[in-house]
């Protein structure tokens, strides 16, 4: 049964930034754009590298070895060479903590 | 608007291509033809992932199978084309058939250089291109098999990584002083040579083969310098030409590849090329360049749909890029570079972690990485302005790059 967890504080990740969080054993990347957190499986869906180590640009998250894109908010692939979307995670905001749904 | 948009080869140029036609909306015929009985495919898995067998072909495929039917895309796989009547805009195929067209495109790529070495015609030793060509390097891969490769350029350095990766005994011959010479230089090519050492291969460099040996199947490799290496089997990446055969009789501009400019046009009306086998004008470098990379041959496959098209569209100059994977480290490049006249580093070579600039009187021609791919992205943007950058800000650590591109682009 998905549960909200706990992953980081809210100031852990600050605008337009990006990071990586291991969670019950899976690294979760978060991203701050435009106020709003978003969660997702950090291994890029091609070649499993770190997409908390590339560039975030507005939404958009840039895979550091292959440039394969992802929008963050949906896990969609925008560009590939990866072709499956990255699992993404519901976030909320708990007492000054940050909670995705794992 | 035209009726009929074929399209002559099925790798990545062509299958974004015709994509790309059916995105913009035309509603007439496209065609697509390949000579491979496969539908358009990747190749980068070929000298890594596939070819370790850790992936499959299905993931390598540009487009899910169905994509062609669904977006009503006539698949001619396996089909090959012979010839082009520019004057009567037809393709001729192998069977003598003849296909009436209103736009063309060529998107035939390259092939293999096949130098005249004796004995290239053993079995056992392979090349490298198809899907085809992978699947028999596959079934030669077993622990404690000895390989020999031949040629270290990007192909020959990955073919012998993944070789490693696998279990096989693996030698390498090649004529320059270090792996991926002429690609990167000697400093650059120096560190590629220790990682393979550290992963077991032998490397024997400055020789070239004189001969591979055997009955039927090669049993050794033969060396200028005297060398024999006893070995199960060989892949040789000596590099590759464009395949311009097709427009022999057309007229068209042929120089290093079919020549176009930067709307992928060539010099014949109606006739379009991307990819591998295009030598197109790119504004950025002022001159005509030829590109065998993945990110080339899909973006260049969607400009020239555009084109056949008559839609008015940007320019293509996209700055030339791509990665290389050994043995887990992740190499990118961008830019262009054929000479240079110092090379800035960023980081440690020794610890196989940097980013290195290849510069050419103060301006970035060019960047290298291994392990830094998000600077290495974040250096386009200075290779595309062509300004002057201080060596000292290439090199600091703490100097974010995309400010350092963003201060030369406001100079203009």
């Amino acid at each position: 049964m998905a549960e909200f967890v706990p992953v980081a504080g809210a100031e852990d990740v600050g605008e337009g930034e990006i990071r990586a969080f291991e969670v019950r054993k899976t690294k979760v990347a978060v991203a701050k754009v435009g106020g709003t957190f978003y969660a997702f499986n950090d291994a890029c869906t091609h070649l499993q590298c770190s997409l908390a180590e590339g560039d975030l640009e507005e939404a958009t998250v840039i895979c550091p070895c292959h440039g394969s894109e992802f929008d963050v908010r949906s896990g969609e692939v925008l560009r590939g060479p990866a072709r499956e979307p990255v699992e993404t995670y519901e976030t909320r905001l708990e007492g000054g903590g940050l909670e995705i749904k794992l | 608007m035209p009726q009929t948009l074929a399209i002559v080869g099925a790798g990545p140029a062509g299958g974004s291509a015709a994509a790309a036609l059916r995105r913009e909306g035309f509603e007439g015929r496209v065609i697509l033809i390949g000579a491979e009985p496969h539908p358009p495919y990747e190749r980068p898995p070929l000298s890594k992932e596939y070819l370790r067998g850790e992936t499959s072909f299905e993931q390598a495929l540009l487009q899910p199978s169905g994509f062609y039917r669904e977006n009503g895309i006539e698949a001619w796989f396996g089909v090959r084309a012979t010839r082009v009547d520019a004057a009567r805009r037809e393709v001729e195929l192998e069977n003598g058939e003849r296909l009436a067209y209103d736009g063309l495109l060529i998107a035939t790529g390259a092939r293999n250089r096949r130098p005249a070495i004796p004995g290239l015609g053993l079995g056992g030793v392979h090349q490298l291109r198809t899907v085809a060509d992978c699947d028999r390097i596959r079934q030669e891969i077993a622990p404690g098999r000895r390989a020999v490769v031949v040629g270290m350029g990007f192909i020959g350095s990955e073919v012998a990584a993944s070789l490693r990766q696998s279990g096989v005994e693996v030698t390498v011959v090649d004529r320059n002083e270090v792996p991926l010479r002429r690609a990167l230089g000697r400093e650059v090519g120096r560190v590629i040579e220790e990682l393979h050492r550290d992963h077991g291969a032998e490397l024997i460099l400055e020789d070239a083969v004189a001969a591979f040996e055997g009955r039927e199947r090669v049993e050794r490799v033969t060396t200028r310098g005297g060398r024999r290496i006893g070995c199960d089997f060989v892949v040789v990446g000596l590099g590759a030409e464009p395949v311009t055969d097709l427009l022999a009789e057309t007229g068209a501009k042929i120089q290093n590849g079919i020549v176009v400019d930067e709307h992928c046009r060539t010099s014949v009306e109606g006739v379009y090329a991307a990819g591998d086998v295009a030598n197109h004008y790119h504004p950025t470098f002022g001159r005509h360049i030829r590109t065998e990379h993945w990110q080339n041959a899909l973006r260049q496959g969607s400009v020239a749909a555009r084109s056949m098209l008559g839609k008015k569209s940007a320019p293509y100059e996209e700055i030339p890029w791509f990665w290389s994977d050994q043995y887990g480290h992740n190499l990118q490049y961008a830019g262009l570079h054929t000479e240079w006249d110092e090379l800035v580093v960023r980081g440690s070579m020794r610890e196989r972690d940097f980013l290195a600039f290849y510069r050419k009187d103060g301006r970035v021609l060019a960047a290298v990485a291994i392990g830094r791919g998000r600077e290495l992205r974040r250096s386009i943007p200075l290779i595309k302005a062509r300004e002057r950058v201080e060596a000292a800000k290439l090199r600091d650590p703490d100097v974010d790059l995309r400010a350092l591109a963003g201060a030369a682009g406001s100079r203009r």
